[in-house]
């Protein structure tokens, strides 16, 4: 099989692309799926924490680019999946140090030895984000459900379209049912309507998000907690299974839902 | 009580974050700055107002975007010479 080559993008930064690349790619690894992990935010890199995979870093992508190093020496294994890669950037370096047609070759060499190759992409639209375009077959689009990160996104829908990468798929990242039941907050369809975008999934605002940040263990690894289970509807979305949006449920206690801090 | 509050005021903050949503999309997938409505509106006050009688409050100016046609929708309401709005029915 031919290798996919996934970009995960949203613009505005902050919506959760890390932990959404993060914890798509080790879904998919851990489906039995050969997967590796790029990380396109050069200098800002975080992948390697939330995958909890810091301390293993010798090599970086820009090393092996610049010829310092073979690629199987800048790859990580991650060994809580049967077959799953990541692939860290530099951190001391800016966006300049890998250009779109680096990007392109760096793929290329990948292609052949995974199923999914996963580009976490910086926030903006500049440069950074233009390299991370460059080789993708997929893109995935996050936004929150909050006016500001919607713009953006179709902002970055456009981008997609343009340079004929489309079209772009949506994950609608920290919804919260409660508050769309309260009508304070964007709900799915609403933001269907207004992007006119396919939405491959809907993750809940999930507490345990952050705890497994804090441990470098993304969700999906040990969890059935509501966030784990949407990224492996979206992880098996993605290798083509039909599995249709689960609608949302209203999390906490009744208490809790009952003065809106569910 | 955001509950209480919510029925109280019956205030949906969800369907202000769209309506202003599309607003912002519109202008933004265009290239239309909403500021440039209010020149047009000006420019349209003007021209119009110099040939007949208009309610210039009344005015109003608006983009529409629908598939791939993009349009700019000017609306002004003439006044009958005596002042009041034409065909604008008297009340008793």
């Amino acid at each position: 099989m031919e290798s996919v080559v996934i970009t995960i993008t949203s613009g505005k930064g902050g919506v959760g692309k890390t932990t959404c690349a993060a914890n798509i790619g080790s879904a998919l690894g851990m489906l039995g799926k050969r997967v590796v992990l790029i990380d396109g935010d050069i200098g800002l890199r975080n992948l390697d924490i939330v995958m909890g995979l810091e301390n293993r870093i010798v090599y970086d992508a820009v090393d092996f680019i610049e010829g310092r190093c073979r690629l199987k020496q800048a790859l990580i294994r991650d060994k809580r999946a049967p077959e799953l890669y990541l692939m860290p950037t530099a951190q001391t370096r800016d966006k300049s140090a890998i250009n779109a047609d680096q990007m392109v070759r760096l793929c290329d060499e990948m292609r052949g030895d995974f199923d999914y190759i996963i580009i976490d992409s910086p926030a903006g639209i500049e440069q950074g984000f233009h390299t991370c375009l460059a080789p993708a077959n997929r893109c995935l689009v996050v936004t929150n459900p909050e006016v500001s990160s919607v713009r953006d996104a179709d902002r970055v829908i456009g981008l997609i379209e343009a340079a004929e990468k489309g079209p772009a798929q949506l994950v609608i990242n920290r919804i919260v049912a409660a508050r769309v039941k309260r009508q304070e907050m964007l709900s799915t369809d609403d933001i269907t309507e207004v992007l006119s975008t396919e939405i491959i999934g809907v993750v809940p605002e999930d507490e345990n998000i952050l705890i497994a940040s804090n441990r470098g263990h993304p969700i999906v690894m040990n969890g059935k907690s509501p966030a784990a289970l949407a990224f492996q509807d979206i992880a098996r979305r993605i290798t083509g299974e039909d599995i249709p949006l689960q609608p949302l449920r209203a999390s906490g206690s009744i208490l809790q839902r009952l003065f809106g801090r569910a | 009580m955001n509950i209480l509050k919510q029925l109280l005021s019956g205030s949906n903050t969800a369907h202000t974050a769209k309506q202003r949503l599309r607003f912002v999309l519109i202008h933004d997938r265009a290239e239309i700055p909403p500021g440039l409505l209010e020149l047009i509106k000006d420019d349209v006050i003007a021209a119009i107002s110099a040939r007949v009688p208009i309610d210039r409050d009344g005015v109003v100016v608006q983009f529409e975007q629908q598939n791939s046609e993009s349009r700019v929708l000017v609306d002004v309401p003439l006044l009958a010479l005596n002042g009041e709005r034409k065909g604008a029915k008297r009340r008793p």
